[in-house]
Protein backbone atom coordinates (compact mmCIF):
# COMPACT_ATOMS: atom_id res chain seq x y z
CA UNK A 1 0.00 0.00 0.00
CA UNK A 2 1.34 3.54 -0.62
CA UNK A 3 2.19 5.72 2.21
CA UNK A 4 -0.55 8.47 2.26
CA UNK A 5 0.74 12.26 1.99
CA UNK A 6 2.21 14.10 5.41
CA UNK A 7 1.90 17.17 4.73
CA UNK A 8 -0.10 19.82 2.80
CA UNK A 9 1.19 23.41 1.73
CA UNK A 10 -1.38 26.14 0.69
CA UNK A 11 -0.60 29.75 0.41
CA UNK A 12 -3.04 32.58 -1.09
CA UNK A 13 -1.46 36.02 -2.08
CA UNK A 14 -3.31 39.27 -3.27
CA UNK A 15 -3.94 42.33 -2.93
CA UNK A 16 -1.15 42.72 -0.77
CA UNK A 17 -1.71 40.48 1.57
CA UNK A 18 -0.29 36.76 1.73
CA UNK A 19 -1.72 33.51 3.62
CA UNK A 20 0.02 30.69 3.86
CA UNK A 21 -0.79 27.55 5.66
CA UNK A 22 0.91 23.87 6.73
CA UNK A 23 -1.89 21.19 7.09
CA UNK A 24 0.14 18.69 8.89
CA UNK A 25 -2.17 15.85 7.25
CA UNK A 26 -0.24 13.20 9.17
CA UNK A 27 -1.63 14.16 12.37
CA UNK A 28 -4.86 13.83 11.34
CA UNK A 29 -4.26 9.73 10.28
CA UNK A 30 -4.72 9.10 14.07
CA UNK A 31 -8.11 10.69 14.37
CA UNK A 32 -9.68 9.44 11.18
CA UNK A 33 -8.08 5.68 12.45
CA UNK A 34 -10.21 6.45 16.14
CA UNK A 35 -13.16 7.83 13.80
CA UNK A 36 -13.12 5.17 11.85
CA UNK A 37 -13.27 2.16 15.05
CA UNK A 38 -15.92 4.24 16.59
CA UNK A 39 -17.78 4.19 13.26
CA UNK A 40 -16.76 0.62 12.23
CA UNK A 41 -20.00 -1.34 13.78
CA UNK A 42 -21.91 0.84 11.67
CA UNK A 43 -20.18 0.82 8.49
CA UNK A 44 -20.51 -2.84 8.74
CA UNK A 45 -23.84 -3.05 9.49
CA UNK A 46 -24.54 -0.77 6.74
CA UNK A 47 -22.48 -2.83 4.73
CA UNK A 48 -24.10 -6.02 5.21
CA UNK A 49 -27.87 -4.80 4.60
CA UNK A 50 -26.69 -3.09 1.67
CA UNK A 51 -24.83 -6.07 0.14
CA UNK A 52 -27.85 -7.92 -1.34
CA UNK A 53 -28.49 -4.89 -3.79
CA UNK A 54 -25.18 -4.50 -4.81
CA UNK A 55 -24.56 -1.24 -3.03
CA UNK A 56 -22.85 -2.41 -0.06
CA UNK A 57 -20.08 -3.78 -2.48
CA UNK A 58 -20.07 -0.71 -4.21
CA UNK A 59 -19.70 1.53 -1.56
CA UNK A 60 -16.87 -0.58 0.07
CA UNK A 61 -15.33 -0.22 -3.16
CA UNK A 62 -15.57 3.03 -3.36
CA UNK A 63 -14.11 3.56 0.33
CA UNK A 64 -11.17 1.67 -0.87
CA UNK A 65 -10.82 3.93 -3.81
CA UNK A 66 -11.19 7.10 -2.07
CA UNK A 67 -8.13 5.84 0.70
CA UNK A 68 -6.67 4.96 -2.69
CA UNK A 69 -7.11 8.31 -4.32
CA UNK A 70 -5.80 10.06 -1.37
CA UNK A 71 -2.89 7.87 -0.81
CA UNK A 72 -2.38 9.10 -4.89
CA UNK A 73 -2.04 12.57 -3.61
CA UNK A 74 1.47 12.43 -2.85
CA UNK A 75 3.36 14.86 -5.30
CA UNK A 76 0.84 16.92 -6.33
CA UNK A 77 0.95 20.68 -7.09
CA UNK A 78 -0.82 23.38 -8.39
CA UNK A 79 0.36 27.10 -8.61
CA UNK A 80 -1.68 29.70 -10.25
CA UNK A 81 -0.59 33.23 -10.93
CA UNK A 82 -3.12 35.60 -12.52
CA UNK A 83 -2.65 39.42 -12.48
CA UNK A 84 -1.17 40.40 -8.72
CA UNK A 85 -2.69 37.24 -7.44
CA UNK A 86 -1.88 34.24 -6.82
CA UNK A 87 -2.58 30.10 -4.88
CA UNK A 88 -0.35 27.69 -4.64
CA UNK A 89 -1.04 24.04 -2.84
CA UNK A 90 1.12 21.42 -2.66
CA UNK A 91 0.78 17.86 -1.27
CA UNK A 92 3.96 16.32 0.17
CA UNK B 1 4.23 -26.24 -18.68
CA UNK B 2 0.72 -25.16 -16.87
CA UNK B 3 -1.25 -27.20 -15.08
CA UNK B 4 -4.05 -25.97 -17.83
CA UNK B 5 -2.22 -27.33 -20.67
CA UNK B 6 -1.53 -30.62 -18.94
CA UNK B 7 -5.00 -31.37 -18.18
CA UNK B 8 -5.32 -30.24 -22.12
CA UNK B 9 -2.75 -32.72 -23.30
CA UNK B 10 -3.83 -35.54 -21.28
CA UNK B 11 -7.59 -35.27 -22.70
CA UNK B 12 -6.52 -35.24 -26.41
CA UNK B 13 -4.18 -38.32 -25.32
CA UNK B 14 -7.98 -40.15 -23.93
CA UNK B 15 -9.52 -38.72 -26.94
CA UNK B 16 -11.48 -36.78 -24.93
CA UNK B 17 -11.08 -33.79 -27.09
CA UNK B 18 -10.33 -33.59 -31.36
CA UNK B 19 -6.54 -32.47 -32.05
CA UNK B 20 -8.78 -28.70 -33.16
CA UNK B 21 -10.20 -28.63 -29.91
CA UNK B 22 -6.93 -28.93 -28.02
CA UNK B 23 -5.35 -26.35 -30.22
CA UNK B 24 -8.07 -23.84 -29.83
CA UNK B 25 -7.83 -24.21 -26.17
CA UNK B 26 -4.18 -23.93 -25.99
CA UNK B 27 -4.19 -20.66 -27.94
CA UNK B 28 -7.13 -19.67 -25.56
CA UNK B 29 -4.51 -20.43 -22.78
CA UNK B 30 -1.29 -18.92 -24.47
CA UNK B 31 -3.24 -15.61 -25.63
CA UNK B 32 -5.09 -15.24 -22.52
CA UNK B 33 -1.24 -15.62 -20.62
CA UNK B 34 0.62 -13.37 -23.12
CA UNK B 35 -2.20 -10.51 -22.80
CA UNK B 36 -1.42 -10.81 -18.97
CA UNK B 37 2.17 -10.40 -19.28
CA UNK B 38 1.72 -7.88 -21.59
CA UNK B 39 -0.13 -5.71 -18.98
CA UNK B 40 2.29 -6.30 -16.80
CA UNK B 41 4.77 -5.42 -18.67
CA UNK B 42 3.16 -2.17 -19.94
CA UNK B 43 2.40 -1.32 -15.96
CA UNK B 44 6.16 -1.77 -14.96
CA UNK B 45 7.15 0.32 -18.28
CA UNK B 46 4.72 3.55 -17.31
CA UNK B 47 5.78 2.95 -13.70
CA UNK B 48 9.42 3.22 -14.23
CA UNK B 49 8.96 5.98 -16.77
CA UNK B 50 5.78 8.58 -16.26
CA UNK B 51 5.56 10.33 -12.55
CA UNK B 52 3.59 13.27 -13.15
CA UNK B 53 1.86 14.69 -15.89
CA UNK B 54 2.53 18.40 -16.22
CA UNK B 55 0.53 21.49 -17.17
CA UNK B 56 2.25 24.74 -17.65
CA UNK B 57 0.88 28.07 -18.99
CA UNK B 58 4.46 30.75 -19.41
CA UNK B 59 3.45 33.97 -20.08
CA UNK B 60 5.63 36.33 -22.72
CA UNK B 61 8.66 37.97 -20.84
CA UNK B 62 7.08 41.65 -21.49
CA UNK B 63 4.18 40.95 -19.64
CA UNK B 64 5.80 38.98 -17.09
CA UNK B 65 8.62 42.32 -16.20
CA UNK B 66 5.08 44.36 -16.46
CA UNK B 67 3.84 42.26 -13.60
CA UNK B 68 0.72 41.99 -14.91
CA UNK B 69 0.73 38.08 -16.67
CA UNK B 70 -1.06 34.63 -16.14
CA UNK B 71 1.08 31.69 -15.04
CA UNK B 72 -0.18 28.38 -14.39
CA UNK B 73 1.97 25.43 -13.14
CA UNK B 74 0.31 22.20 -12.61
CA UNK B 75 2.01 18.90 -11.89
CA UNK B 76 -0.40 15.65 -11.10
CA UNK B 77 1.11 12.47 -10.08
CA UNK B 78 0.22 9.31 -12.47
CA UNK B 79 -0.90 7.27 -9.79
CA UNK B 80 -3.87 10.49 -9.39
CA UNK B 81 -4.88 10.30 -12.77
CA UNK B 82 -4.78 6.29 -12.19
CA UNK B 83 -7.00 6.26 -8.96
CA UNK B 84 -9.01 8.43 -11.11
CA UNK B 85 -9.57 6.53 -13.64
CA UNK B 86 -10.48 3.52 -11.62
CA UNK B 87 -12.99 5.16 -9.75
CA UNK B 88 -14.82 5.79 -12.64
CA UNK B 89 -15.97 2.12 -12.48
CA UNK B 90 -17.27 2.36 -9.57
CA UNK B 91 -20.37 5.26 -11.36
CA UNK B 92 -23.66 3.30 -10.57
CA UNK B 93 -24.68 1.93 -14.07
CA UNK B 94 -28.06 4.38 -14.23
CA UNK B 95 -25.61 7.36 -13.58
CA UNK B 96 -23.11 6.02 -16.26
CA UNK B 97 -26.00 5.42 -18.83
CA UNK B 98 -26.79 9.39 -18.32
CA UNK B 99 -22.78 10.15 -18.66
CA UNK B 100 -22.60 7.80 -22.32
CA UNK B 101 -25.66 9.64 -23.59
CA UNK B 102 -24.57 12.67 -22.66
CA UNK B 103 -21.17 11.69 -24.49
CA UNK B 104 -23.26 10.41 -27.23
CA UNK B 105 -24.74 13.71 -27.70
CA UNK B 106 -20.85 15.63 -27.91
CA UNK B 107 -19.78 13.28 -30.51
CA UNK B 108 -17.62 10.91 -28.02
CA UNK B 109 -18.96 7.50 -28.22
CA UNK B 110 -17.05 6.41 -25.11
CA UNK B 111 -18.44 3.72 -22.48
CA UNK B 112 -17.21 3.81 -19.35
CA UNK B 113 -18.41 0.10 -18.75
CA UNK B 114 -15.71 -1.08 -21.52
CA UNK B 115 -12.82 0.51 -19.48
CA UNK B 116 -10.57 -3.01 -17.75
CA UNK B 117 -7.47 -2.15 -15.83
CA UNK B 118 -5.18 -3.40 -18.87
CA UNK B 119 -6.83 -0.78 -20.62
CA UNK B 120 -6.54 2.20 -18.26
CA UNK B 121 -2.70 1.15 -18.34
CA UNK B 122 -2.83 1.40 -21.83
CA UNK B 123 -4.30 4.99 -21.78
CA UNK B 124 -1.26 6.13 -19.21
CA UNK B 125 1.05 4.49 -21.53
CA UNK B 126 0.02 6.72 -24.07
CA UNK B 127 -0.20 9.79 -22.36
CA UNK B 128 3.58 8.99 -21.86
CA UNK B 129 4.11 9.99 -25.44
CA UNK B 130 2.32 12.97 -24.59
CA UNK B 131 3.65 16.09 -25.28
CA UNK B 132 1.37 19.44 -26.34
CA UNK B 133 3.68 23.03 -26.73
CA UNK B 134 1.76 25.98 -28.34
CA UNK B 135 2.63 29.41 -28.49
CA UNK B 136 0.22 32.18 -28.33
CA UNK B 137 0.36 35.48 -30.90
CA UNK B 138 0.95 36.97 -28.02
CA UNK B 139 3.79 34.82 -26.92
CA UNK B 140 1.83 32.75 -24.14
CA UNK B 141 2.99 29.25 -23.98
CA UNK B 142 1.06 26.88 -22.88
CA UNK B 143 2.87 23.03 -22.29
CA UNK B 144 1.25 19.61 -21.25
CA UNK B 145 3.63 16.83 -21.08
CA UNK B 146 4.44 13.62 -18.75
CA UNK B 147 7.83 13.88 -16.70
Amino acid sequence: MKRPPMLMHMRVEGHGRAFGLWLPLFLMLPLALVALILLCPLILVTTAILWPSGWGRRAWLTLRASVDMFCAMRGLSIDVHSGRQSMSVSVV
Amino acid sequence: MSDNKKKILEMLAKNKISADDAYRLLSAIDGGEGRREGAGRAETAVNSRAKYLRVTVLPNPESERSGSYDRVNIRVPMSLIRAGIKLTSLIPSEARDKVNLALHEKGIDFDARNMKPEDIEELIGALSDLEVDVVSKNGESVKVFVE
